[in-house]
């Protein structure tokens, strides 16, 4: 359920603004423009948290929160006063009607939503619908290490994809950047000195705008004590250096759980063709056995009755491709699907040198594959 | 004290614009008097106790405009009649005055802050009474101009 947020205030721009800072989490905010309207929305709507201005008409900040405060259905929802006034004696009276925290105008948008993330979690819009965002899409990736050569390799690496990495050495720059962009994925060197990756990656998972980004640790495959210390963490994953860019991507596809089964899959006449690309590697298999189950359910919702594994780009067909092979089959044949193999002759004779494969059908054409599969 | 006022002032007009519009206030000392033929737009918000007065914040309703644009993340093209940027100016002064009267209270001088009022016009300027004294401190925000007047009751009225 979205959390909600009531501003109470008699000023339309400070409702609004409220509105604004908090347009980019999943939320609901609900307002009045005094305490009366106030009382009625919070009886009503039971608000997670109440943003309160100090003085209105008909009812002011004070006797509202007070009437919050004797209500037994009402009294346990924070509030937060928003007042222009800022004097000590203001403040001080502020602070002894109960209220969780205050705000003093002006501030920043920013600030409001780091308040009222320290009362209620707060997750940014979109990560229910993350799962629809294509790899193709763009995605912004922050990378923090002090080696420019490992920004320009991470940049380079995946320069074919629309994604905008921003490379910054500097923690105090990288904190500063998330902050005043969305970043989608961040990219931490666990080897920074003085453990300053460590405490970059505390200070993101303290601050409500990078709470819920995936964050990944980069270090040395022998660094044991950084990895281990990462996990304990709670950092997303690993990846280790010197940088597999296919290995990065991957991961990030993961940690972002974005869509890469149009790279693979295809519906072609009556049939879902399953595409193995020229750079075979672990990490493509996991994509491809990641959506194999949904892609080939929506098959048959389309009307297919064939599954066909195409592997006319592949040059060798080892015990991993096999093991996809069979995984494919299995589901095929779990939904009543045809399958079928293509492949040259040469990947033919190398399917057929495992045990494995004796009952695959096996065929050098598309037409080939449907015509044996009729 | 007067004095005290408009250096309290530039701070609370520099630190608003700044925070809420992410925009420079800079003081202009050769702050222009001239009326502007455009329509003005003024925002007012005034402090009673020991200590009374009124600060007006005058700009030409183009500006003004494009301050609530920024304010509320909204393009120009969405800003619907004058209702939000008379509710913007009016928020505005709120904010520079209730700085200005927190400071004001912190040294003593206790007073309450009086409901937030916008006047629209073409040539029409504000003037002071007996016993007032009327001070013009103009800034410079890019290529914009902003005009705060401030009324003082003299102290020996009060």
């Amino acid at each position: 359920m979205a959390v909600k947020i009531l501003t109470v205030d008699d000023s339309k721009t400070i409702r609004m603004i409220v509105a604004k800072a908090f347009r980019p989490y999943e939320c609901e905010v609900l307002e009045a423009s005094n305490g009366v309207e106030g009382l009625a929305v919070a009886s009503k709507e039971k608000p997670n948290v109440i943003i309160l201005d100090v003085t209105m008409p008909v009812m002011d900040g004070p006797e509202m929160l007070a009437k919050l405060k004797s209500n037994p259905d009402l009294r346990s929802i924070p509030v937060v006063m928003l007042t222009a006034e800022a004097g000590k004696e203001n403040v001080l009276r502020i602070a002894k009607m109960g209220v969780r925290d205050y705000l003093v105008k002006p501030f920043k948008e920013e600030l409001i939503v780091e308040r009222v993330g320290r009362i209620v979690e707060l997750k940014p819009r979109g990560d229910s619908a993350q799962k629809h965002r294509r790899i193709d899409e763009e995605i912004k990736v922050l990378v923090v290490d002090d080696k420019p050569a490992i920004i320009d390799h991470i940049k380079k690496g995946l320069s074919d994809l629309p994604w905008h990495i921003e490379g910054v050495g500097q923690i105090n720059q990288a904190f500063d950047y998330a902050q005043q962009n969305v970043v989608d994925v961040i990219l931490i060197s666990l080897s920074l000195p003085s453990d300053a990756g460590f405490v970059l990656y505390q200070k993101f998972k303290g601050t409500v705008k990078t709470r819920n980004t995936p964050i990944l640790g980069m270090c040395v495959k022998i660094a044991n004590e950084e990895q281990t210390r990462a996990q304990q963490l709670g950092f997303t994953g690993i990846v280790t250096k010197p940088i597999d860019i296919v290995d990065l991507r991957s991961k990030i596809v993961r940690a972002l759980n974005l869509d890469t089964s149009f790279l693979y899959f295809e519906h072609r006449d009556t049939s879902l063709v399953v595409k193995i690309p020229v750079e075979m590697s672990q990490a493509v298999i996991r994509e491809i056995e990641s959506c194999l189950q949904q892609e080939t359910t929506k098959a048959v919702d389309a009307g297919l009755d064939k599954v066909i594994l195409d592997l006319t780009k592949v040059a060798i067909v080892d015990i991993s491709l096999v093991e996809l092979g069979l995984a494919i089959r299995q589901v095929s044949q779990d939904l009543s699907l045809k399958f079928a193999v293509l492949g040259s002759a040469e990947i033919q004779t190398q399917c057929r040198n495992f045990q494995e494969t004796k009952d695959w059908k096996l065929a050098e054409s598309f037409e080939k594959a449907m015509e044996i599969l009729k | 004290m007067v004095s005290e006022i408009d250096e309290l002032v530039k701070e609370a007009v520099k630190d608003v614009f700044s925070t809420m519009l992410g925009m420079n206030a800079e003081v202009d000392p050769k702050a222009d008097q001239k009326q502007s033929d455009e329509e003005l737009i003024s925002g007012a918000v005034g402090f009673t106790g020991k200590i009374t007065g009124v600060v007006f914040i005058n700009t030409v309703s183009r500006f003004a405009k494009q301050i609530t644009s920024s304010m509320l993340g909204l393009s120009p093209d969405e800003i619907d009649g004058d209702e939000m940027v008379n509710d913007t100016m009016g928020e505005l002064a709120n904010m520079i005055v209730g700085q200005v009267k927190s400071r004001l209270c912190d040294r003593g001088y206790e007073c309450v802050l009086t409901v937030p009022s916008v006047v629209r016009g073409q040539n029409f300027s504000i003037e002071s009474t007996t016993g007032t004294e009327r001070r013009v401190i103009g800034f410079n925000c890019g290529a914009e101009k902003l005009k705060v007047e401030v009324l003082i009751k003299h102290e020996n009225n009060q």
